[in-house]
């Protein structure tokens, strides 16, 4: 049994917001953090409430998101959930930084300055 | 501040800046301590600028997210699928495609893009960096220079909690029962509320079946110097007698049919606040019994000799028109002038007027939360619907009407056809629906108190049944 990263998604970056997330990446990761599963899962509709439920139910260990109000992130610790919130950025690099155990919560992965001027946009 | 009106000062203050042919560089300098949020934004949406009301709100500082989508920034719960930039040319990174529906908008209807120059006003939420839920108002203007060509965008962010917060309180204060309402007359009477609570007077309250009446009545409970003590309902249905004499008043010894002693309605209302929810129900004798009551604040329990003293605030009510009820000899005038020493009429709602959208827009936040829907508001077509609509039940029909239409909504808006078939076809129905206060008032005692009503016609719903979601599905 591996274990379970979730990441919200917005298009192919992380959602900003967890309450209004429709759509979620669930990555399966073996003992060596190598990936063995990926779904991508469209929820029926944007809840905090069900994605909370569907961590729960999917066993899911850690959760990379953006914003997310208290009463979820303290939830979801306290059901021993691994929340790593305020991220932005694309998902994939939030999930290989994840991966490397190099992702902090409030990461911004986008371009920043000067360097995101003229494509910085993901 | 009114938040309208400072919106419209912001606009008119940005206009102006972009009419002088502000230098980019400048804008910080301008913005950095109005007392407002304010965001500069590039064509494609990424953050350059945030103001110091700005970093408070959000808890990030302007070099920290210099470049970043702002969609990162604000986190609004309008940035995914209504943001205000949505169609325009420069924003290719903006969330655009999908169809909002939260807070009013000044875009192109038809398309929902924002038309080149112009600004446009949305109400919502953003999460912070703390983790909190924040209510907002943004405003987004587009800078453009002499030439007409597009700067920058500013977004102005007003902070709206205390409004809210406001809101909240001033609904709490119109009671517990929920009475809400906008229209002059309501709020002349939800302004008087406390004031009648705060007496001991007896209060009669009129309006037709659906208006509100039993609500009205436990909120002047709730907020009288009696709240700690009970609220007691009477529904003086048809029965013998004798046992609405006991059922009133009490009894004081065991009965023949081997009941003990039992104390009545008004004896459990001691020291607070008993309901007589229709008064026209009760029998003459009682009602001759209820006002010796009122004069002498004793009760002789049945088969009693002693009588007791009692310290109960009666509030009573009926559906009909009480002087009309006083001439067909269904309701004893000296009571009538007893209770009326305070009337508060509710006025159905075709007669509410603005209160209508309110009251729908009110009971579809309370259903949409109870059902956990995404349902935001009504299409215009519903609305038009709904405007229409006479409301022979009143706010009691309004109020189910909202929850079967949330109930069976599937998306953000409520769409006509999601409305009860009654409403979307009122001429299928086959006779009239006959209110309280339109059924004539009959010479003899009516068998039941309860409002004539239509006969039921069963109509084929063209609405779509909502099913039930699995949580989540496999894509592809």
């Amino acid at each position: 049994m591996g274990t379970k990263i979730l990441v919200t998604l917005y298009r192919d970056e992380v959602a900003p917001r967890f309450d209004l997330c429709s759509e979620v990446l669930l990555v399966t990761v073996d003992a060596t953090g190598r990936e063995v599963r990926r779904q991508d899962l469209v929820l029926a509709h944007s809840s905090a409430d069900d994605l909370c439920d569907l961590i729960l139910d999917r066993e899911v260990s850690a959760v990379i998101t953006g914003g997310i109000e208290e009463e979820h992130y303290h939830y979801l610790r306290w059901k021993r959930v691994n929340v790593l919130d305020a991220v932005a950025g694309p998902a994939e690099a939030a999930l290989s930084l994840f991966l490397r155990g190099e992702l902090e919560a409030g990461a911004i992965l986008f371009p920043r300055g000067a360097d995101a001027e003229g494509g910085g946009h993901v | 501040m009114d938040t309208a009106m400072h919106t419209d000062t912001l606009l008119g203050v940005f206009t102006g800046l972009a009419r002088t042919g502000l230098d980019r560089a400048d804008l910080p300098r301008v913005l950095r301590e109005l007392p407002f949020g304010v965001a500069v934004l590039d064509g494609e949406r990424r953050t350059l600028f945030l103001n110091g009301a700005l970093e408070r709100l959000t808890g990030y500082s302007s070099a920290e997210v210099a470049g970043v989508p702002c969609r990162h920034v604000l986190r609004g719960s309008f940035c995914l699928h209504a943001c205000p930039r949505r169609g325009c040319g420069q924003a290719k990174g903006c969330a655009e495609g999908q169809v909002g529906s939260q807070g009013e908008s000044q875009g192109d209807p038809e398309t929902g893009a924002q038309a080149e120059g112009q600004s446009e006003s949305r109400e919502g939420t953003l999460i912070n960096r703390h983790r909190r839920k924040v209510p907002v108002r943004l405003t987004s203007v587009p800078v453009l220079d002499r030439e007409g060509a597009y700067l920058c965008t500013l977004e102005v962010i007003e902070d709206l909690s205390a409004l809210k917060d406001l809101e909240a309180r001033l609904s709490r204060t119109a009671g517990p029962g929920q009475i809400v309402g906008r229209c002059a007359v309501m709020e002349h009477l939800l302004r008087i509320m406390p004031a009648v609570a705060q007496s001991d007077a007896t209060v009669l309250l009129t309006g037709e079946s659906g208006t509100g009446k039993d609500l009205l009545a436990e909120a002047l409970h709730r907020a009288s110097p009696r709240a700690r003590e009970s609220f007691v309902r009477v529904n003086a249905t048809p029965m013998p007698e004798a046992l609405l004499d006991v059922e009133l008043f009490g009894q004081a010894n065991a009965s023949a049919e081997g009941g003990g002693p039992r104390p009545g309605k008004f004896q459990l209302a001691q020291n607070g606040t008993l309901y007589l929810s229709e008064i026209a129900d009760m029998p003459l004798a009682q009602q001759s019994r209820l006002l010796r009551l009122l004069d002498e604040k004793a009760v002789t329990p049945a088969g009693g000799e002693r009588p007791m003293r009692l310290n109960v605030r009666v509030v009573a009510a009926t559906g009909r028109d009480p002087e009309a009820l006083v001439k067909a000899g269904l309701l004893r005038e000296d009571l009538f002038h007893r209770l009326n020493a305070v009337r508060l009429h509710l006025p159905p709602v075709r007669e509410r007027g603005e209160d209508v959208q309110f009251l729908l827009t009110h009971f579809l936040g309370i259903y949409a939360a109870k059902f956990r829907k995404p349902v935001q508001g009504f299409s215009q077509e519903a609305l038009a619907q709904l405007s229409t609509y006479d409301y022979p039940g009143n706010v009691r029909e309004l109020r189910n009407m909202v929850e079967y239409s949330v109930m069976v909504c599937p998306g953000e808006l409520v769409l006509p056809e999601h409305l009860p078939p009654h409403v979307r076809f009122p001429s299928a129905l086959a006779e009239p629906v006959q209110t309280e206060a339109q059924a004539p008032v009959l010479a003899a005692r009516p068998a039941t108190s309860k409002p004539a009503t239509s006969k039921p016609v069963v109509l084929k719903s063209a609405t779509s049944k909502p099913g039930r979601k699995q949580p989540a599905r496999k894509k592809g």
